[in-house]
């Protein structure tokens, strides 16, 4: 994780964030309709992260990113990150099948969740009612919740606000590429993707796209792309070796369990820059 | 199965504990946990030599799961019991603690000492045992008709060793599950975008996926979601709700060699509610237990062949070996989506 100053508080969420107004395109938002049980509130896990996850063993998302496992149920997310996510509409499109009887039409619906520090989720649903599409879209987004880094441009004094270096993302034929920018600079980006780089947590960026970004879904799966690639980047602060921690699965079994194999606990002789 | 005839859907909800999980029940009730309940009181010692490994004669080493079928067999009519998924597992050298004992007299013959943990084949064999009263409802093929036989309840002739560790045990009820149907009213609020400066291009259908999670998955997930607890899905014939689009095959019946089909899975739920049941001695049990379902294919034919030899039936009652296809969480690498940025 990059560095963070004592600086100044930034505002947070303070830039045009929120819902409603342009974002909440069709009916139906995230009102309970009636129709739905009180079973279906309840959530039963159904993989063992998720066992760890409702018991209180594991505290933050970061946990789970650190040893890549796989986030299969998005009332993980829901309980790690919770209340500070926040979703919103981008995009609600008809999509249309010709059939005998005249044209069918579904909507499709583009949702992007994000805490706006650092956790972003795209999630695209196809559903023959706008609410179910939302809706659908909404829990495929949190189930794609990923961590986005954040670095300095230059003089590192404050929070990162900005990409940590160049990335870029690539979906079909779109190809968007996000650059670090000076403070102030603002997401200097087309409205669909700076949504999501404003969901992200990312202040200042320069992006620059390619290829046929009028399709919405390809353009904005690039920049997801674009965004899942701030962590693949091996930068010189990663350079030192790893040391190795236990993974959940690990930590939490039984004690009374015989351990079955060697656990990771590395002492790794520490490189002096 | 005719042609066109709709398979019930069941689901096994989750009832009230039992009062002490060694306490006997009916064969036919649906259990999960505790110690198996047999209509025979000679069943333990058969069991133990079916599920001896055909070539070494000894009992499966690995951490296994095993499907035992329990049918009555009449001269008069026929009742169909059937056993389900039970784990013969820790047969490692330290679990020499866990014995099952039956009486001395019975031991003998299979050596001394032979350390069995069937404290989880009470598990699904219970599980299981119950879906004789369903199979009941559902035969409508079977021309036989069904007849209510009780055994007694001989719960003077098990005796179970005082330490033998037994899982937490809770009883179930099964609802049939309601198919889902959305309202296809056409949302008429839908209202046209406000702002016309930009103009997309035609979206085309696309199934639902994320980069970690393909449609097959987020399926099973759906329908968990829809019934948050349910622990098993019996659907006789139908079609399993897969975690992972790759299912083994299951072979043939090992008594008549006809083909297997489907008929009820294990769901993860159960393992949440036994692991929330289990006291600590019994929690580092449960943590191997990472599986996403447990699916049993049986006998389409649901055969009774009865051997001559006598290996496979005691006291009019058939006991065959079934198949169990277990589906594990993928890893991240196995489970991210190639194709989703393309």
């Amino acid at each position: 994780m990059a560095e963070r100053g004592g600086g100044g508080e930034r505002g947070g969420f303070g830039r045009g964030f929120g819902r409603g107004g342009r974002g909440d395109r069709g009916r139906g938002g995230r009102r309970r309709s009636a129709g739905r049980r009180e079973e279906e509130e309840k959530w039963v896990p159904v993989t063992k992260l998720g066992r760890l996850v409702k018991d209180g063993k594991i505290r933050t998302v970061e946990e789970i990113y650190l040893h890549s496992l796989p986030i299969k149920e998005h009332q993980i997310i829901d309980t790690l990150v919770g209340p500070s996510l926040k979703d919103e509409v981008m995009k609600i499109m008809p999509v249309q099948k010709q059939t005998r009887a005249g044209q069918r039409t579904r909507f499709k619906a583009f949702v992007v969740v994000g805490d706006g520090n650092g956790h972003v989720g795209l999630g695209v649903k196809c559903s023959k009612e706008v609410a179910t599409a939302i809706r659908g879209a909404i829990i495929l987004a949190k189930l794609s919740v990923i961590p986005v880094r954040r670095g300095y441009w230059g003089n590192k004094i404050g929070k990162p606000h900005t990409v940590p270096c160049k990335v870029t993302g690539k979906c079909g034929s779109v190809t968007v590429r996000m650059v670090p920018a000076p403070r102030g600079a603002g997401i200097v980006a087309a409205r669909v993707p700076k949504k999501v780089l404003q969901f992200a947590g990312i202040e200042d960026v320069f992006t620059s796209s390619r290829g046929s970004t009028k399709t919405l879904g390809n353009f904005v799966k690039a920049t997801f792309d674009c965004l899942l690639k701030t962590y693949a980047y091996l930068t010189p602060d990663f350079w030192r070796e790893t040391r190795y921690t236990k993974s959940p699965f690990q930590e939490h079994t039984d004690l009374l369990a015989k351990p079955t194999k060697a656990i990771y606990q590395d002492d790794v002789e520490r490189v002096e820059a | 199965m005719a042609m066109g005839e709709r398979v019930l859907q069941f689901l096994g909800m989750p009832g009230p504990w039992a009062d002490d999980n060694s306490e006997p029940s009916d064969h036919y009730t649906i259990k999960i946990g505790g110690l198996p309940d047999w209509p025979v009181p000679q069943f333990p010692s058969a069991i133990t030599h079916i599920l001896r490994c055909a070539a070494c004669q000894s009992l499966c080493p690995d951490f296994c799961w095993r499907a035992i079928r329990v049918q009555k067999l009449s001269s008069a009519c026929e009742e169909v019991g059937r056993g389900a998924a039970s784990p013969v597992s820790a047969l490692k050298d330290d679990r020499c603690d866990d014995l099952w004992t039956f009486g001395s007299g019975e031991e003998g013959d299979d050596g001394s000492g032979e350390d069995i943990d069937l404290e989880e084949l009470g598990r699904a064999l219970s599980v299981a045992a119950s879906l004789a009263s369903h199979s009941k409802k559902q035969m409508n093929n079977q021309d036989t008709k069904t007849t209510e036989k009780h055994l007694p309840l001989s719960l003077g002739t098990r005796v179970v060793a005082i330490d033998a560790p037994v899982l937490p045990c809770f009883y179930t009820y099964t609802q049939e599950e309601p198919s889902t149907r959305e309202v296809t009213v056409v949302s008429s609020n839908y209202s046209q975008d406000s702002e016309q400066e930009e103009t997309w291009e035609k979206e085309s259908y696309e199934y639902d996926r994320t980069w970690n999670a393909d449609r097959t998955y987020l399926k099973f997930k759906k329908s968990m979601d829809a019934f948050p607890e349910q622990c098993f899905r019996y659907a006789y014939g139908g079609k399993p709700l897969l975690a992972t689009a790759k299912v083994e095959n299951p072979g043939t019946c090992k008594l008549c060699g006809g083909p297997r089909h489907y008929e009820m899975q294990l769901m993860p739920p159960l393992l949440y509610f036994l692991q929330e049941g289990a006291n600590d001695c019994k929690k580092h049990l449960l943590d191997h237990w990472n599986w996403m379902t447990l699916v049993v294919y049986t006998c389409s034919k649901s055969c009774s062949h009865f051997d001559d030899k006598g290996k496979f039936n005691i006291e009019g009652w058939v006991v065959a070996e079934e198949a169990v296809v277990i589906q594990f969480e993928e890893s991240l690498q196995e489970s991210v989506h190639k194709d989703y940025f393309s």
